[in-house]
């Protein structure tokens, strides 16, 4: 479980490449055992920050602090975390064995708490072992690396990260390259593994819903900020401004104006709400997931619209509904035909009021 | 129909000429090599007595020390030299690889006199007297670039993440370099050293500017043709030929290995 002792604090990084500044004054921490993933589209400087934390990239300012002592002056070599790179980045002229082992034999007898060199090797014969039961790789010792596929590949270098035994374990879109079926079932084992270590993860996505399943804490990142931190379920229920609402799930997105505390206004007509302290008639970002807009008959409505196009999601149908001022996306598990009038209705709680906020 | 039939005669004989006056004075010189008649006008019969005159012929063997120990030892600094010059362009800045590399290719397009002379010139000038040293100094300055250019295409295939896997894992950056970044590029050094070693086995011209004291094979095939050639200079070409050969078709085979995979 996630423990209060803040491992990692990040404070104030900022770090450009050339003329573009990829990381505005960061600052972040992240927790003992805390699962938390970076997330953004690509080129929000999630890499960047996950590569300062690996050792590869050293920030213009700010200052980095692990358990309480500058980490930025610690060689990557040196440092107690490990990571999982976006292409493996596996050593082919070793087999499976080997890089696991690779770690390892570096480390003195002593650390790995054996006498002799013989020790040693028995040690680590039995910690690679354990770490290809973990990744369910079992009997692949002697593969070489050219042999295995994608999704095996993947598994080694998970176990060649993980037996070092890190604080911390830096995943770096690990799941990127594996067809779906093959990602949903690393997601789970990765939060089982995570779990079960009791390690911290840091994990690099541009996958909401993977960040959303994984997660202790998700931070959403573009344009080399921050833009909102926290548990999945309260990033989408209450995403902070229009670009988290819009990047993680589905939504509609209004421009709306505050007319008093809980009464907004938004396509010329005034909406009850549960959101206050805005300033009267101050011009605010509207968010309306597709889900929490209802159905209902045409004469009970709050909008009326005519249904354009419907399409089956599985679960769901997804449809768009233009009211004359406005598509809406709607999801609804009943069907209506295209063409036909419907009615929408929305419950005040459905209603995110933001604070306008950069669009994407 | 008729037309391609045509042009596929034309094609071939075009092909087979080119072959001929590539291959056909060579084939002559090997026949000629085991021609038991010093003339080369008359075929009197099948000897083996030239490649045996050879093996009795003390400057023809000290030669061949000459050679290979050229070789030999400017091979090993080169591809030592050429690696490492690969390795560190590569973590360069691109602009100054840019210029490093331009440099670098330099001595593989001058002419080998424009070279041989310039590096005489040199040796001269800073008063070191031109013998085996200066021609192993030579071979290792024109051997150095082949290497060069065998590594660089390994280090930019090679995933970035390796070096950095590396250090993540405990490695400091020469242990790195050692363990992760030399095996990966090794086919490379190979290919590179062979390439290396074939130039330092049939170079002339170069030799001869920056060695007056020793002589390489290079070197005696040369002298001896100006007193008029005797057949034990066939047997000697013969013999570098088929070892050029065999050393072109060992690089062949390596470089045709790594393009499948």
């Amino acid at each position: 479980m996630v423990q209060d002792t803040r491992l990692i604090e990040i404070k104030g990084i900022s770090k450009s490449f050339g003329e573009t500044k990829v990381l505005h004054e960061i600052d972040l921490y992240i927790r003992k055992c805390e699962f938390v993933t970076l997330l953004g589209p690509s080129g929000c400087g999630k890499t960047t920050l996950l590569r300062i934390l690996g050792g590869f990239e050293t920030p213009d300012s700010g200052t980095l602090l692990f358990e309480g002592t500058d980490l930025l002056g610690v060689p990557p070599y040196r440092r107690r975390i490990n990571t999982v790179f976006q292409k493996y980045a596996l050593f082919s002229h070793l087999n499976v064995f080997d890089n696991i082992a690779f770690g390892l034999n570096l480390k003195d007898p002593e650390a790995l708490g054996a006498k002799t060199r013989k020790e040693k090797k028995q040690e680590i014969a039995r910690r690679v072992d354990r770490m290809l039961k973990l990744v369910k790789m079992e009997g692949y010792e002697k593969r070489s690396i050219d042999q295995l596929s994608g999704g095996q590949q993947q598994r080694i270098a998970i176990a060649r990260a993980l037996v070092n035994e890190p604080e911390v374990l830096l995943l770096d879109e690990p799941l990127g390259a594996l067809d779906l079926k093959l990602r949903k079932e690393m997601q789970l084992e990765l939060k089982t593994m995570q779990q079960q270590l009791g390690i911290t993860f840091i994990y690099v996505t541009h996958d909401q819903e993977e960040a959303l399943t994984m997660s202790d804490t998700v931070v959403v990142m573009n344009g080399g900020r921050i833009q909102q931190i926290g548990e999945p379920k309260r990033i989408y229920d209450e995403p902070k401004n229009a670009f988290v609402a819009d990047f993680i799930g589905e939504s509609n997105l209004l421009d709306g104006v505050m007319r008093a505390d809980f009464l907004v206004e938004m396509l010329g007509e005034e909406f009850e709400c549960v959101d206050e302290g805005f300033a009267k008639d101050e011009p605010v970002d509207v968010v309306v997931r597709p889900e929490d807009v209802m159905i209902v008959g045409e004469d009970v409505g709050m909008l009326t619209g005519v249904v354009e196009s419907v399409i089956f999601k599985g679960v769901h149908y997804e449809m768009m509904v233009d009211t004359g001022s406005m598509r809406w996306k709607v999801h609804s598990t009943t069907m209506q035909p295209v063409g036909s009038r419907v009615g929408m209705s929305i419950v005040p709680f459905n209603i995110h009021i933001m604070h306008k906020g950069d669009r994407p | 129909m008729r037309s391609s039939r045509l042009s596929r005669t034309v094609k071939g004989t075009y092909l087979a000429l080119v072959l001929a006056f590539l291959y056909v004075p060579i084939v002559i010189m090997i026949a000629l090599s085991f021609n038991s008649s010093v003339s080369r006008a008359e075929w009197t019969g099948f000897t083996l007595s030239w490649y045996e005159k050879l093996v009795h012929s003390d400057a023809i063997i000290a030669a061949l020390e000459v050679t290979l120990e050229v070789a030999v030892v400017a091979t090993v600094i080169s591809t030592v030299i050429g690696t490492l010059g690969a390795i560190g362009i590569h973590a360069m800045r691109k602009g100054w690889a840019t210029v490093l590399i331009n440099v670098s290719y330099l001595p593989m397009t001058t002419p080998d006199i424009v070279t041989g002379v310039s590096l005489m010139l040199m040796f001269i000038f800073m008063k070191v007297p031109l013998g085996k040293g200066t021609m192993l100094m030579a071979h290792i300055a024109f051997d150095t670039p082949y290497v060069l250019f065998s590594v660089m295409p390994r280090l930019q295939q090679m995933n970035p993440n390796l070096y950095e896997a590396a250090l993540d894992l405990g490695c400091h950056p020469v242990k790195a370099l050692w363990k992760v970044i030399l095996p990966e590029v090794m086919p490379g050094v190979v290919t590179g050293g062979l390439l290396a070693f074939t130039m330092s086995l049939d170079d002339f011209v170069i030799s001869y500017f920056t060695s007056s004291t020793d002589q390489n094979l290079s070197m005696i095939v040369y002298s001896a043709a100006r007193r008029g050639v005797e057949p034990t200079m066939y047997a000697l070409s013969t013999l570098m030929f088929l070892a050029i050969l065999a050393l072109l078709l060992l690089i062949n085979r390596r470089s045709g290995l790594e393009s499948v995979m």
